[in-house]
């Protein structure tokens, strides 16, 4: 297994967008909260853009519209104004995250100190009797990406929060960057485990309905309150280990909370081990019920791998717990997961323990690419250093499969150019069967489109 | 005045004067909204910034050029397959996309090595292309990198490629508008002038303010050509590099979106003394006498009259079709820049559709006369709306369909009202004859929808009809009309294919 960078200084067809957006996508998951980016508008229009072309959803996000003379001059009186129309127009509003970026960074706005003047001036003077939680979150572009704003912006939340009252039976699981799918997959395992949780963060409604009165909106459903609790839980379990660490890490500094980190439970493998931790932490028995839905899984796996998946070559890319979870995965599914590419400048990956795992364990020609741009996948196959069965990733490579002739499945975030993937899970032993049953069915259909022994499937 | 308040801005009174109501007898004199001032931060705005303006809606839909923005990574990310503008060569634009992926270290040392990087490797990786833009963001606009420099200097080395650079950062004006501005000039000075075309007609046109949104620019393109026109360039939509920058060389410039690309129109008459010619591929009267205008311009008006009588023959019967059917719909016409006023009346002219509301995100007073002078009494037109105020205005207006973007279409899903994307279209194009009758079928198609009739049901409280069983939309649509009347008339539904664009790119003329 070779370890390598992206060899080029620029990004062609980039994998991730920058911090910002992991913090809006934060944002949106917690009730009666309006996050605020202070920046240009497009840094918000464009991450509203994003989650409407992913989820079909409108989800509520303000700009504090820089515009010239605040980019010259400062514009952190345009963070007060903000929060004050804000506030004045959305009565239920209670949390209001300000999400710095690359232009307000730059230029110095000392984001915390406007805070504390709100805090002492405006919600004392004008909204004495309202509770409102302003939250200063650094997330400068030029640094990370999308999956760091993600692991800040879930800290942030946490620490503004999380207070040690009354210790409870619960536990903290953080879940990363999912869908509303994975996190109903996740709650079933929960309740099947009788395990109570904050989870962080309740995102199944942002898909909501389309109501007769018309009165839905689309909103994350993670409370204070439940924040408040993170302080008082039994124990952390972060699912994805760039996408909550920061949060867990704090809880254990601070309120001496213990955390399991990972793994990312994509697959029945990483499900198991899921499991055992909720047992390990709680000391809840895994039920009779979860052996069965395991078996039904396993049941659906067995059909379809030696025939179908067996030494498929596969390359992934996208948030790095995604990809190296799906990559576990696809090696129990007989596959070979030949390319990874994981799309930032973190130093942390090559030192990742489950990284190190493949680089013992696997045994066939195996590249993982960090800081890793789309180009790197879509040149290998041009130039032939690479020979793909599949592709699993997010839409923002639909391109490479179609110039290509190679089937993709999708997989994570942006999803756009197929329908209702956010409300599937790929976690749990749910996730692990519509995951397989998915890349079988993408294989399928490539199979009858170029007559591809397309007759194998009369008899199966 | 016939200022409109609405109740969810009441507290912020700046808003007072961005929305007003066209009251009996009155015009643009005793009504118009102010327009393009500074947004009101944490309003919840639909705007953009300006560098989406250049880059997104004006830069990129340019086809054989490397379009690479000098900034941190999500600028690039985030304007990436966002619209529809298709090209003719495989939609390399879109397929695309290219970033200096600016750093920390990068702001504190600069970043100008970074960028030389960046563009020699882009060449390196399409070694086909020779053309690039190269554009800047905040980020690299606000540590002061020398752009200007850095093109020249790949320039000297690189004889055979050529670099646009485009100074517009996000900050840099109230909305996207003040990047349509810094790109049309950036372009004319830097540009234009320096490549001589080859001249094949005695009739030459740029085609200005054209994004071949799903193919528009193509099927306009098909009647210039017809005439025996030669479109030497478009700006931008499925437009050349080169070809561009020999617009000096036109006769005319015909213009289509004035909000966005005016400013080069205006220039090139200054500079060159081209004229300028607006015109509107939008709806039957107004693209007939659009024609009309061009082919009198060169005394080609018989080829004009007669693409109108071919054409007009071809479509005229299946716009009436759903014209009929679309009599008196509501609609709240929500659009970006030009659509505002391309729209306001003709939709009512032509399909019989009602104006209730009309509002522009980015664009300027001028644009909002325009609209306001060609929609009907009553109709409310707003400026720089923000999500509440849009909300207000369906809750109050009722409206059966509306024309907007993804996202809004997506706030207007849940107060159940249809949606049609007006700026990347849901299946156009809906420019010439057959896009209008595409755009018409696309309405009429949202508006009587059996689902959205489902949608209002309460299944827990009102009576389930257990006897009617299915419904087309023609039983909905048709319930209401006078179908003996639309029968005689020769009346038919829309009779094109899927894609009627592709075809266009393998005729002779």
């Amino acid at each position: 297994m070779r370890i390598e960078k992206k060899e080029r200084s620029g990004i062609i067809n980039p994998i991730f967008t920058c911090q910002p957006a992991g913090a809006q996508y934060v944002s949106i998951g917690v009730e009666d909260c309006i996050g605020i980016v202070h920046g240009g508008q497009g840094c918000v229009m464009f991450v509203r853009l994003l989650f409407a072309q992913h989820f079909k959803e409108n989800f509520l996000l303000a700009s504090s519209s820089l515009h010239e003379d605040t980019a010259v001059l400062g514009a952190t009186h345009r963070i007060e104004e903000a929060v004050d129309v804000l506030l004045m127009r959305y009565p239920e509003v209670k949390v209001v995250p300000i999400i710095s970026t690359c232009s307000t960074e730059i230029i110095g706005d000392d984001v915390e100190g406007v805070i504390r003047k709100l805090e002492n001036g405006l919600l004392k003077e004008k909204y004495a009797d309202r509770e409102v939680h302003l939250i200063s979150i650094s997330t400068p572009s030029f640094k990370g990406s999308m999956v760091s704003g993600y692991d800040i912006a879930v800290r942030d939340f946490v620490r503004e929060f999380a207070t040690k009252k009354e210790p409870n039976e619960k536990i903290n699981l953080i879940t990363g960057w999912v869908n509303p799918g994975d996190v109903t997959a996740l709650k079933h395992l929960l309740m099947e485990m009788n395990v109570d949780a904050n989870v962080l963060f309740e995102t199944e409604s942002f898909d909501s309905p389309l109501m007769p009165k018309g009165d839905a909106v689309s909103y994350g459903g993670t409370t204070i309150k439940d924040l408040e609790s993170t302080g008082d839980a039994i124990g952390t379990i972060v699912l994805n280990r760039y996408e909550g660490k920061l949060a867990a890490d704090f809880l254990e500094t601070e309120f001496e909370i213990p955390s399991i980190i990972g793994p990312t439970p994509i697959g029945i493998r990483n499900t198991d081990a899921f499991l055992n931790n909720l047992k390990k932490m709680t000391g809840k028995p895994i039920p009779e019920p979860l052996v069965r839905e395991r078996g039904v899984a396993i049941d659906a796996l067995t059909d379809l791998v030696h025939m179908f998946f067996a030494d498929k070559k596969v390359a992934i890319f996208g948030n790095p717990d995604l990809v190296i979870g799906l990559a576990e995965f696809c090696i129990d599914l007989e596959m070979k997961p030949v390319l990874l590419l994981l799309g930032d400048d973190n130093v942390n990956y090559s030192k990742d323990p489950r990284i190190k795992e493949f680089e013992e364990k696997v045994e066939f020609e195996m590249e993982i690419i960090e800081n890793a741009d789309l180009w790197d996948l879509e040149e290998r196959i041009k130039n032939g250093d690479v020979e793909l069965d599949l592709i699993i990733g997010h839409s923002k490579g639909r391109f490479i499969a179609i110039d290509n002739d190679i089937p993709m499945l999708r997989v994570g975030f942006p999803v756009y150019d197929r329908a209702g993937y956010y409300r599937h899970p790929i976690v749990g032993y749910a996730g692990a069967t519509w995951l397989a049953d998915e890349m079988a069915n993408v294989l399928f259909t490539d199979m009858e489109y170029k007559k591809n022994k397309e007759w194998i499937l009369n008899v199966w | 005045m016939p200022y409109h308040t609405f109740k969810c801005s009441k507290c912020i009174p700046e808003r007072t004067r961005h929305a007003v109501i066209k009251g009996h007898g009155e015009d643009i004199t005793s009504c118009l909204p102010l327009g393009y001032l500074n947004t009101i931060p944490g309003s919840i705005s639909e705007r953009g910034c300006a560098f989406c303006g250049a880059k997104h809606v004006i830069g990129t839909p340019m086809k054989d050029v490397i379009h690479l923005c000098h900034g941190p990574v999500g600028c690039t990310y985030d304007t990436w397959q966002t619209k529809r503008y298709i090209s003719d060569n495989d939609n390399f634009q879109f397929k695309y996309t290219f970033a200096t992926d600016m750093k920390e270290k990068h702001i504190v040392f600069g970043s100008e090595k970074l960028l030389k990087e960046s563009i020699i490797e882009a060449f390196k990786a399409f070694p086909e292309i020779k053309r690039m833009a190269i554009y800047q963001t905040c980020a690299s606009a606000l540590i002061g990198d020398d752009m200007d420099a850095v093109a020249q200097e790949v320039m000297n080395e690189m004889p055979d490629v050529d670099i646009f650079v485009c100074n517009s950062p996000g900050f840099a004006g109230p909305s996207q508008s003040g990047g349509h501005h810094k790109i049309n000039i950036a372009w004319v000075n830097q540009k234009v002038g320096t490549v001589e075309p080859k001249i094949t007609s005695d009739y030459v046109i740029n085609y200005v303010g054209e994004y071949n949104i799903q193919g528009d620019q193509e099927v306009m393109a098909d009647y210039f050509k017809r005439m025996g026109i030669q479109v030497l360039s478009t700006f931008t939509g499925n437009g050349s590099y080169d070809d561009l920058r020999s617009m000096h060389k036109a006769d005319l410039n015909v213009l289509e979106c004035a909000r966005s690309a005016e400013y080069i129109c205006n220039e090139l008459r200054v500079r060159y003394g081209t004229p300028r010619m607006d015109i509107d591929g939008f709806g039957f009267k107004p693209l007939s006498e659009s024609l009309l205008k061009v082919g009198l311009f060169f005394g080609l008006e018989d080829k004009a009259q007669k693409i109108i009588e071919e054409e007009t023959a071809r479509w005229k019967p299946e716009l009436d079709w759903y014209a009929r059917r679309l009599k008196g719909v509501k609609v709240c016409l929500w659009p970006g820049g030009s659509k505002l006023w391309h729209w306001a009346n003709v939709i009512h002219e032509e399909m019989g559709v009602e104006v209730v509301s009309l509002y522009t995100k980015f664009g300027h007073q001028g644009d909002m006369e325009k609209g306001i002078a060609r929609c009907g009494e009553g109709a409310l037109a707003i400026d720089d709306p923000n999500e509440l105020e849009g909300i207000e205005a369906m809750m109050e207006l009722q409206p059966d369909v509306i024309f907007t973007g993804v996202r809004p279409g997506e706030v207007a899903k849940k107060l159940r009202v249809q949606y049609l994307n007006a700026h990347a279209y849901h299946n156009g194009p809906y420019k010439g004859y057959e896009g209008w009758v595409r755009f018409a079928r696309d309405i009429y198609n949202a508006v009587y929808s059996p689902i959205h009739q489902l949608s209002g049901l309460d299944i827990s409280k009102d009576e389930i009809d257990m006897n009617t069983g299915f419904v087309t939309k023609n039983i909905i649509s048709d319930a209401k009309i006078d179908k003996e009347a639309s029968i005689t008339n020769n009346e038919r539904e829309y009779t094109g294919k899927y894609d009627c664009v592709t075809h266009l790119r393998d005729k002779t003329y």
